[in-house]
């Protein structure tokens, strides 16, 4: 599979001409501005959009700043940073109509929004919902969660998150970042929960698998381990069975944060299906018919280190063939 | 050198500077007032003109809004409007209310026919279906008796909810599969043309953003300036939306209110974080400055203000214990209270007065201990920051605004058009009788003023004064008997109060020599008649430095 520096694309299917749309939520203090500093740093050749919440909080070194036009700074590496000034509506529109069109979207939400909520944004014209991460303070998280003031915005920030991106944990000892975790998992069974230093996140646990049209070779199965991440991929020619699809994605170890994929199912052979999990959400719909195209499934799934079981997953997807 | 003098002969001047209460002329130089009393006694400044234009009307300071939005002009240059009860429109005609699904259809139908070109969509704005009968709903299969091809969009009173025809949604492409919190389907999953919060509005992006294009437009500026006059108000104080921060778009509005034609003086305030603009003190001062820079007698850009939390009829107001009477918890804040406590010091350290949403008990709270911090730290004993809207203070924390020389601005008109809505779910009957607490803050000494908070509802001191004073529901029931206030107090706090927290009591509020010559102009005085006919009493205009403006008919 084609790999650009850092990210992880599924070739030979452009499923969409919609900008992907990414929300990073979470309290104040929780390292969103640090995350997204990151971000723009390493964006791994993709023309990232950012829409921040505190312009005045990104912190980009002049050498990286190509030109500032009013509420925009346009970034040497192709990267758009803009203040939300005029409103959601009109900066996602001004941001889908350019050209060429920014790769991903996100959004940095204000410190009490509720980030669920702005995921919405995501059904736009032209957008695509990709996912709502929300970075908690792994040091303060808890408190904050019950604060009498904040307490109820910050529980409510955690549950709409897809992902929960525990940062700081450089702050805490094992016993404590346990606890936490053991916290977040009580409060919301199945969340997937990353942890980070200092906002360092992998691209591609944080906007997962670009769509590109480059063609590429016939590939079964893959596995990539890789020291912050591994990914697996499958590629079938098949029809595959779509109940045993879905069950096999209600079984998939928590650790496995994203998967994209095109896949064609008995079920509706006609048509493809888009498989997409961000976190704890994941859907699976029908689109455009195949026409003249050979259908074939193609999908990849990206997770934390050693969380794949290679065996496992084949099996599965050789009964889902088989049956 | 000495210009030309007017005295004006009215049947009644009402002051409010209780040092000299009432008179029957007034004298005016310069567009300022040299004297009221009998013409004996203002007539000694030298050879003038006698104006009797008003000698059968009464004369009192023009009406200071302390709490408005361009939007009240802005939503007429959108659209007609929809809602269930009359409203004043900027050419100066009254727009009946609609009291029913079926008028509100007949109304479009009206509307459909008097658009030609069939693509453009027909905007509305200002319905609100709570007043309707329980379970009564305008979904998308009743618009679309209106048109089944030209896209319909209604924004709800409330601004956070739209209805849509169906020709809107396939246009948009809004579908059923869409999985979207707050786009309202039936019973049978299918779309029923709701769309709660603005993420959903968001779908119906090109009329959502041509419906922006009107509100802030150069008419929505003009409008606002005649429908203030229209209500006798000579003064608006603009609390968070006029574009500061963009200086291009301020531009327009300094061309357009220094206007010697326009009729109103407007004070700005900059919107800390409205539609994402700056909220840090370093960032947003010299903004402020560079604004301030330009200030004139008409366009005055005076403080700050800053949104705590939402609404109450929203249940989005963040509310003391034991939350709302219908089982809702509580709201939501707008900023992290940290946040808050750091950007107000921030303002409160450079002198500028800060004007705070605060709906709910809980939100007053963290605005009392946030100026209190603020206090012990840089001590301003004249700040005047002044909590807004405030609809749910209680006595305690009146009592501590008053120690810390904080103001209240109350939104009475909330008692007449939600009073019914907050007894029965809202807030349940004891803090129902005690919202908009007039009465409780004339009794512990708290400075305050009201405001229609245009465009929530139409902007008219008339009308916060007659609910002041009567206290009376949409559905007739006595809202709080022991908040009620007299109308001397209720005037005052339109007049003089109001100037009081926007800093302008030296120059307008009251009318007394050296100060603006701006009148409200009425045909009788609110102290003489019925309590009950206040908010009837016809309305001539108002005259403004002077200079007569007599409102549109």
């Amino acid at each position: 599979m084609g790999y650009g520096a850092g990210r992880i694309e599924i070739p030979g299917c452009k499923m969409t001409d919609r900008i992907p749309l990414t929300i990073i939520g979470g309290y104040l203090g929780a390292g969103k501005t640090t995350l997204l500093n990151h971000i723009l740093r390493h964006n791994a050749g993709l023309r990232l959009a950012v829409i921040v919440n505190d312009f005045g909080d990104i912190n980009i070194d002049a050498e990286l700043i190509e030109n500032q036009d009013g509420d925009t700074i346009n970034l040497a590496n192709g990267c758009i940073c803009c203040s939300l000034a005029g409103g959601f509506v009109q900066a996602l529109s001004a941001l889908a109509e350019m050209e060429p069109p920014p790769a991903h979207i996100l959004i940095e939400a204000s410190g009490v929004a509720d980030p669920h909520n702005l995921g919405q944004y995501g059904y736009m014209d032209r957008l695509q919902r990709n996912g709502v991460i929300v970075v908690a303070d792994a040091e303060t998280v808890q408190a904050k969660s019950m604060d009498k003031y904040v307490g109820q915005t910050v529980t409510r920030q955690l549950q709409g998150g897809d992902l929960i991106l525990l940062n700081k944990i450089d702050l805490v000892d094992v016993d404590v970042l346990k606890d936490v975790r053991t916290w977040l998992q009580g409060l919301m069974p199945r969340a997937r929960i990353v942890e980070a230093d200092h906002g360092i996140v992998p691209l591609p646990i944080l906007l997962g698998v670009f769509e590109t049209d480059e063609p590429e070779g016939s590939v079964k199965s893959d596995h990539y381990p890789d020291d912050e991440y591994e990914t697996w991929s499958f590629t079938s020619e098949q029809p595959l069975d779509g109940e045993a699809f879905r069950s096999m994605v209600e079984m998939l170890p928590e650790a496995i944060i994203r998967a994209k994929g095109i896949l064609y199912l008995r079920e509706n052979p006609k048509h493809r299906y888009i498989f997409q999990l961000v976190g704890k959400r994941w859907s699976l719909k029908a689109k455009q018919a195949w026409n003249d195209e050979q259908p074939a499934s193609k999908l990849v799934m990206i997770g934390l280190p050693q969380c794949f079981n290679s065996t496992w997953l084949e099996n599965k997807f050789y009964k889902m063939i088989g049956n | 050198m000495t210009s030309e003098i007017t005295i004006f002969v009215a049947k009644k001047i009402i002051t409010m500077n209780p040092s000299n209460p009432e008179g029957t002329h007034i004298a005016v130089r310069d567009g300022r007032i040299l004297g009221v009393g009998s013409l004996a006694e203002v007539a000694g400044w030298g050879e003038y003109t006698l104006d009797e234009t008003f000698k059968d009307k009464v004369l009192l300071p023009g009406f200071v809004e302390s709490h408005g939005h361009v939007g009240e002009g802005g939503l007429w240059a959108a659209g007609p409007y929809l809602g269930y009860f009359g409203r004043n429109s900027p050419d100066g005609s009254y727009v009946e209310g609609l009291k029913s699904t079926d008028t509100v259809i007949a109304r479009l139908k009206a509307l459909d026919a008097e658009i030609s070109d069939p693509n453009t969509p027909l905007i509305g704005w200002g319905l609100d279906p709570l007043f309707f009968p329980e379970g009564t709903q305008l979904y998308a299969n009743e618009l679309d008796q209106v048109s089944a091809t030209r896209p319909i969009f209604i924004l709800h009173l409330s601004g956070h909810v739209a209805s849509v025809n169906t020709a809107l949604m396939q246009q948009a492409g809004i579908n059923a599969d869409m999985d979207v919190q707050g786009l309202v389907k039936d019973a049978s999953g299918q779309l029923t043309g709701e769309l709660q919060s603005q993420t959903t509005m968001a779908l119906a992006k090109d009329v959502f953003l041509r419906m922006l294009g009107g509100v802030q437009s150069e008419t929505a500026v003009v409008n606002f300036g005649k429908l203030a006059n229209l209500a006798g108000h000579t003064t608006v104080a603009e609390l968070g939306t006029a574009p500061i921060h963009n200086p291009d778009g301020f531009a327009v509005w300094q061309r357009l209110v220094n206007d010697p034609e326009f009729p109103v003086r407007v004070i700005p305030y900059y919107g800390a974080g409205n539609l994402g603009a700056p909220v840090k003190p370093e960032e947003v001062i010299p903004m402020v400055r560079a604004a301030q820079s330009k200030n004139t007698d008409k366009l005055y850009v005076n403080g700050i203000k800053i949104w705590i939390d939402g609404s109450n009829q929203g249940f989005t107001a963040r509310v003391f214990w034991p939350g709302y009477y219908n089982g809702i918890e509580n709201g939501l804040w707008y900023i992290p209270p940290e946040q808050f406590r750091e950007v107000l010091k921030g303002y409160h350290k450079a002198g500028l007065n800060c004007h705070i949403h605060c709906n709910g008990s809980e939100a007053t709270e963290l605005l009392l201990d946030s100026v209190d911090a603020a206090l012990r730290e840089y001590a301003w004993l004249d700040h005047r920051h002044t909590a807004q809207h405030n609809q749910l203070v209680t006595p305690a924390q009146l009592r501590k605004m008053r120690n810390l020389g904080m103001c209240a601005n109350f939104f009475t008109n909330h008692v007449y058009y939600y009073g019914d809505q907050h007894y029965d779910t809202v807030l349940g009957p004891e803090r129902a009788n005690q919202v908009n607490p007039c009465g409780a803050a004339l009794r512990e000494g708290v400075s305050f003023s009201l405001h229609s908070d245009p465009p929530v509802t139409s902007i008219g001191h008339l009308h916060t004064i007659w609910c002041a004073v009567n206290r009376v529901t949409a559905s007739g029931r006595v809202l709080g008997e022991h908040e009620k206030i007299g109308v001397y107090e209720a005037l005052k706090a339109a007049t003089i109060d109001a100037a009081y927290q926007i800093h302008m009591d030296h120059k307008i509020g009251s009318l007394e020599i050296g100060k603006f010559a701006d009148f409200a102009v009425l045909d009788e005085s609110p102290l003489d008649v019925d309590p009950m006919a206040i908010k009837d009493i016809p309305v001539w205009g108002t005259v403004l430095g002077g200079l007569k403006f007599p409102a549109a008919k």
